[in-house]
């Protein structure tokens, strides 16, 4: 449990002390509501986080939690706190524009699996939010809603696809939000706004009733404040779901027991291959002062090498982008015009790959989880990386329809999420510092298929060492 | 018929055009990951053994203090 409300500011709660505190009486549901209402409407002007604000049903829902803890009916888990979420997660009867021209007005007739078990946990669904075209891309930029802006400086990209869920769990619009994660779309901005992401293991979450891109690597995840916000989170989300097949049958464990901060002995790789190369220097500062507060708390680091990765990479680049081509076929065909010059331009070139190099990729991923497995968490727990090699770019160096030199610098801001997606590993990304403009930079931690609870253990641990994920953006 | 073999060749086989200039510069960038694969030939290949990811997921799990 966290420590008793003690600010008077509640949406600077994270999600767990918000529901704790919902929970135990110090606060009404409806507070919290109007105090995440409060900063959207100071300061969603400048952050472009949110779509659509459904204000009075928020409202209408807070004050059936209040009622139904005063009248003492059972609570979920997160009951009585406000979220919104990627608007990419159908609900019937509301429309899911994908971040996109194609589905602005595109109303499901399902509701997604995660927003079920949300809801039942109590959690009140404020609203969707901003988010890359389609979630593909890894900046923020949207054209057709206009770009996310850093809460750190607006200047500055959010990361993406998620962009919306990161920049507003960072500015306190509210305690948690849904992302998805095929080549690192929860970490990126994470790392980027400065708070916490987790990308669970590939089939650990339910994505029956979400827009899909790439089915091979396609993750649903949270962007929180804290590793035990993320630990709640995949407690209330995780676990096979009948309507999706793909949905792993293992077990869900109580994450946040695992959250003892006692990491003595944790065996943590630092995997030298690829995940530094070219990383600027404040971010290997930053990286390595990480390293330093894991140790300082009883783990133990070793540099390894993986001589898996360069496979890795090169199939991680072919599985999404084909997989995402075939999806947008008849939509390239019959509205190019309608998707913004980057994404098109980018869907484009994922017709070019021969199928067999497809067919090829998937059917190593097998052999190469466990070669990776083998090289990198045999002897190891966790493996640790930078989230992002480089400093935050800004928004205009990274804008391809402004200028399409600007092509490489945008494909390299995913360059160390995207080989997880592939392997399918459990990945967080984590606040470990400041580069010398101010703006956040992320530690990424990767574990073992389904040790979801590993990697959060090791983040709480993090996180109670430092103070990085307390930061908040001066708006 | 573009004289660029590739963006012909995904006309043929899709009937997409390239949608704008960025296109062209996008498909360009598949030349790095070309080169990469190229360099890797005769060390990567079709997975001959019979093989699953999900299989592999749950063979790699943390053993089991």
């Amino acid at each position: 449990m966290n420590a008793p409300v003690a600010v008077t500011d509640l949406a600077s709660l994270s999600m767990t002390e918000a529901a704790d505190a919902f929970a135990t009486g110090e606060v009404a549901a409806t507070a919290l509501v109007e105090a995440c209402l409060a900063r959207i409407d100071a300061h969603d002007a400048v952050v472009n986080s949110v779509i659509r604000l459904d204000r009075e049903a928020a409202l209408e829902a807070a004050a059936a939690a209040d009622a139904a803890r005063a009248a003492g009916r059972p609570l979920g888990k997160l009951a009585g706190v406000p979220m919104m979420h990627k608007d990419m997660y159908y609900r019937a009867g509301r429309v899911s524009s994908c971040g996109s021209k194609i589905r602005r007005d595109f109303i499901p007739g399902v509701t997604a699996t995660v927003l079920e078990r949300l809801d039942a946990a109590g959690a009140i669904d404020m609203g969707t939010l901003n988010m890359a075209e389609f979630a593909q891309n890894p900046t923020g930029h949207n054209a057709h809603f206009g770009h996310c802006h850093n809460p750190w400086d607006p200047a500055y990209c959010t990361g993406g696809s998620s962009s919306g869920s990161g920049a507003g769990v960072a500015a306190r619009f509210f305690y948690a939000a849904l992302g998805s994660d095929t080549g690192g779309s929860i970490r990126l901005p994470a790392t980027l706004c400065g708070v916490t992401g987790l990308k669970g293991t590939q089939t650990r979450v339910s994505r029956a009733g979400v827009m899909p891109l790439s089915f091979s690597c396609d993750n649903v995840g949270p962007l929180v404040r804290t590793a035990r916000d993320a630990a709640r989170f995949m407690a209330v989300t995780a676990g096979h779901d009948p309507r999706d097949p793909t949905s792993a049958r293992e077990p869900v464990p109580d994450y946040e027991a695992a959250l003892t901060g006692d990491i003595r002995g944790l065996r943590i790789a630092v995997c030298e291959t690829f995940f530094l190369d070219g990383a600027d220097a404040p971010v290997v500062a930053a990286f390595e002062a990480a390293l330093d507060a894991l140790r300082a708390r009883g783990a133990v680091v070793t540099r390894i090498s993986a001589s898996s990765m360069r496979a890795i990479n090169a199939y991680t680049a072919m599985v999404s982008r084909v997989e995402g081509a075939a999806i947008h076929a008849n939509w390239m065909r019959e509205h190019p015009g309608d998707y913004a010059i980057h994404l098109s331009a980018r869907l484009f070139g994922g017709y070019a790959f021969p199928a067999h190099l497809y067919v090829e990729a998937l059917s190593r991923r097998g052999p190469l989880l466990r070669q990776f497995v083998a090289e990198a968490l045999t002897g190891h727990d966790i493996v640790a990386t930078p989230t992002l090699k480089t400093r935050v770019p800004t928004l205009a160096e990274t804008d391809i329809d402004a200028d399409p030199a600007n092509w490489s610098r945008f494909m390299a801001v995913s360059a160390n999420t995207r080989p997880f997606n592939y392997l399918g590993l459990p990945t967080i990304s984590i606040p470990c510092g400041f580069d010398d403009r101010g703006l956040p930079i992320g530690l990424q931690l990767a574990g073992r298929p389904f040790a979801e609870a590993t990697v959060l253990k090791a983040a709480d641990a993090f996180q109670r060492e430092t103070g990085w994920h307390c930061k908040a953006p001066a708006l | 018929m573009d004289p660029d073999p590739t963006i012909a060749a995904i006309a043929r086989w899709s009937g997409i055009a390239p949608p704008n200039e960025a296109a062209r510069i996008g498909l360009a960038d598949n030349a790095a990951l070309i080169t990469e694969i190229e360099a890797m030939r005769g060390t990567m290949g079709f997975e001959e053994e019979p093989s699953d990811f999900k299989a592999a997921l749950r063979d790699c799990r943390e053993p089991t203090p």
